[in-house]
């Protein structure tokens, strides 16, 4: 009977869906990692079954998506699989990982030529960014000069602010507000680069655990009901001890006494 | 039966309206009334100028700049489908998906052109896409895809940005790298002012002669004069060196910073890192940097060089090897061990 509920949960996490999404990819990967790490040989015969199939076709679709930081997953993902699977899975694993390498390199050395690229103006490219999260967004302003300018639009920094925290925090708008700066500010208050990193939310309305689009449950019944207020994010350790049924506190092996700022330079050096 | 008659007549003398647009290089092309009305920037155009405009080629209504003729057709297909009414939220949407499909370089001009005709969905669906592109990846990656330039200093890439799946090992290390590179660029900023003063005690005839290398009774009688030229000529180099390097290594380093997922101080460090050896290692120097402070830097830097090794090993990464960095004879740190390709 339990061991149908594990099953159960790992079917309602949805693991295999976001492998096929181009930024859920490396989240799901290294949700799979930590669940092989912290409870595989406990699994039921079918659930391990489930996983390693979601393996394969994470490996499968690794060439589709190549970026690095699902490469880096995916990487993680196999040494996962090297400790604890059983020889023949990980034997067929490991072929389905440099196959998908191959993939890679071949896709790789397939450049087009120089394209002359139309230069975007400004207000799309502000427009763009208004649907990008966080990360993304300051990788966008690293990009290239223009694109850097694009990125300082307060608009784009206020509705973030407004996203992540104008449910916990309470701010006075004068007129000449930093946006970017506030936002900059509450994000290393609450230490907001550790809960985004799993990808995953707590939904009340729906009671499951989802991977959430901006803060917000997918399901559009949730949304609607939820209005502003965003999904409780939760932790990878978390989201295994759900599907195992733990309640451990053992938290991820990274300290963050010293690395409270996330997405940002800590600032000692001034 | 002359009523059948008219009512069959009646449709076929209907004459559908047409509207006329020109685009930026001239090409003219006559568009159903309906669907370029979609357009709010043509709808806009017709109603302010009265009903003559684009009734016919000589005043055809020109549109902006950013649309072309291809991307005036795309955008046409677009209006035909969505201005008929009839279509239910469903069906529209699984066009909208189909449509949305094309190139990079496609979607960048097809959001431009929707932008200056003012047609606001589709401007939508194509930013979009183009967000969707973005989303997840390094910006040496949106770089390459985007067919855009490198154009930021290292200063202006303000605050590194660490990927969210980053390392916390990687994290430590940037912050390092930080304070290293601030600590190197005050360095740099005090050697900088001896350079300059130096230099201009020199003359061309010294210079050449030494670029020659003739007399050896010039080099044996003046054999300590050309110790102080080697030492001058060297820290003259030093900061061509450092602008090469940056050059050379920015490609190879790249990789490895886009292997790490995005960790974009790392170029800019091993460039501190090559400008550090090729001043410390340099016997000759004298240049008010006490032996100890030397010291202490060399120890970092190697204990730098071996975390980086260390940490790219325990983290994730078959394919990320180690990275030796070794001080071979003339002073300047190399790397060993070239990226997996």
């Amino acid at each position: 009977m339990i061991q149908e509920k594990y099953t159960g949960r790992y079917q309602n996490l949805k693991v295999a869906e976001a492998l096929s999404n181009n930024h859920l990819y490396p989240f799901a990967c290294n949700e799979l990692s930590s669940i092989i790490d912290l409870g595989y040989s406990r699994f039921p015969k079918d659930l391990k079954a489930f996983i390693f199939r979601d393996c394969l076709s994470a490996f499968r679709l690794l060439p589709d998506i190549n970026t690095s930081a699902a490469v880096s997953a995916a990487n993680l993902l196999v040494k996962s699989i090297e400790s604890a699977f059983p020889k023949q899975k990980k034997n067929v694993a490991v072929v389905e990982f440099k196959q998908a390498k191959v993939a890679l390199k071949r896709r790789s050395k397939s450049h087009d030529e120089l394209i002359d690229m139309p230069s975007l103006p400004q207000d799309i490219l502000v427009h763009i960014f208004s649907f990008l999260d966080v990360s993304s967004l300051l990788s966008s302003s690293q990009v290239s000069r223009s694109w850097n300018q694009a990125t300082c639009e307060g608009s784009l920094w206020r509705s973030l602010f407004d996203l992540h925290f104008s449910h916990k925090v309470l701010i006075h708008i004068h007129s000449g507000i930093d946006w970017r700066e506030a936002f900059k500010n509450e994000y290393i208050l609450y230490n907001s680069s550790k809960m985004l990193r799993s990808g995953r939310g707590y939904c009340s309305f729906c009671d499951s655990v989802v991977w959430h689009e901006s803060l917000r449950c997918p399901k559009k019944q949730c949304r609607l009901k939820s209005g502003k207020k965003p999904l409780d994010l939760m932790l990878t350790h978390q989201v295994v001890n759900y599907l195992l049924g733990t309640t451990s506190s053992s938290d991820e092996s990274d300290s963050e006494d010293e690395a409270v700022c996330g997405l940002w330079a800590y600032p000692t050096l001034q | 039966m002359s009523e059948a008659d008219m009512a069959i007549i009646k449709p076929e003398m209907m004459m559908k309206s047409y509207i006329w647009l020109e685009t930026a290089d001239g090409s003219i092309q006559q568009v159903e009334q309906e669907v370029a009305m979609y357009c709010p920037m043509i709808c806009h155009e017709v109603l302010q100028k009265g009903l003559g405009a684009g009734s016919s080629k000589n005043c055809a209504i020109s549109l902006p700049q950013r649309v072309n003729p291809a991307m005036l057709s795309l955008i046409l297909d677009y209006c035909r489908f969505h201005q008929v009414p009839g279509r239910s939220n469903k069906e529209r949407k699984v066009h909208d998906e189909k449509f949305i499909r094309m190139d990079t370089k496609r979607l960048c001009e097809l959001a431009s052109a929707a932008d200056s005709l003012q047609l606001k969905p589709l401007v939508d669906l194509s930013s979009r896409a183009l967000a969707r592109i973005i989303e997840g990846k390094t910006p040496e990656e949106i770089r390459e895809i985007f067919h855009l330039p490198d154009d930021l200093t290292e200063e202006e890439k303000l605050e590194p940005l660490k990927n969210l799946m980053d390392d916390p090992r990687i994290r430590l290390l940037n912050r390092l790298y930080a304070k290293k590179r601030k600590e190197l660029k005050e360095r740099e900023k005090l050697k900088g002012k001896e350079v300059e003063e130096r230099v201009d005690e020199r003359s061309v005839d010294d210079l050449l002669s030494f670029i020659n290398g003739k007399d050896h009774k010039v080099v044996k009688t003046s054999k300590s004069k050309k110790k102080n030229k080697k030492r001058k000529e060297h820290k003259n180099k030093v900061s061509h060196n450092l602008h090469s390097k940056q050059q050379g290594t920015q490609s190879v380093v790249d990789e490895t910073a886009s292997s790490l997922g995005g960790v974009s101080n790392l170029p800019s460090i091993e460039d501190d890192i090559f400008s550090l050896k090729t001043d410390s290692e340099d016997g000759y120097m004298d240049d008010g940097m006490d032996p100890a402070l030397r010291e202490m830097l060399d120890r970092e830097v190697e204990d730098f060089a071996r975390r980086l090794n260390s940490s790219w090993v325990l983290s994730s990464g078959q394919e990320r090897q180690p990275v030796h960095f070794s001080i071979n004879g003339n002073g300047a740190t190399r790397r060993l061990t070239a990226i997996d390709d």
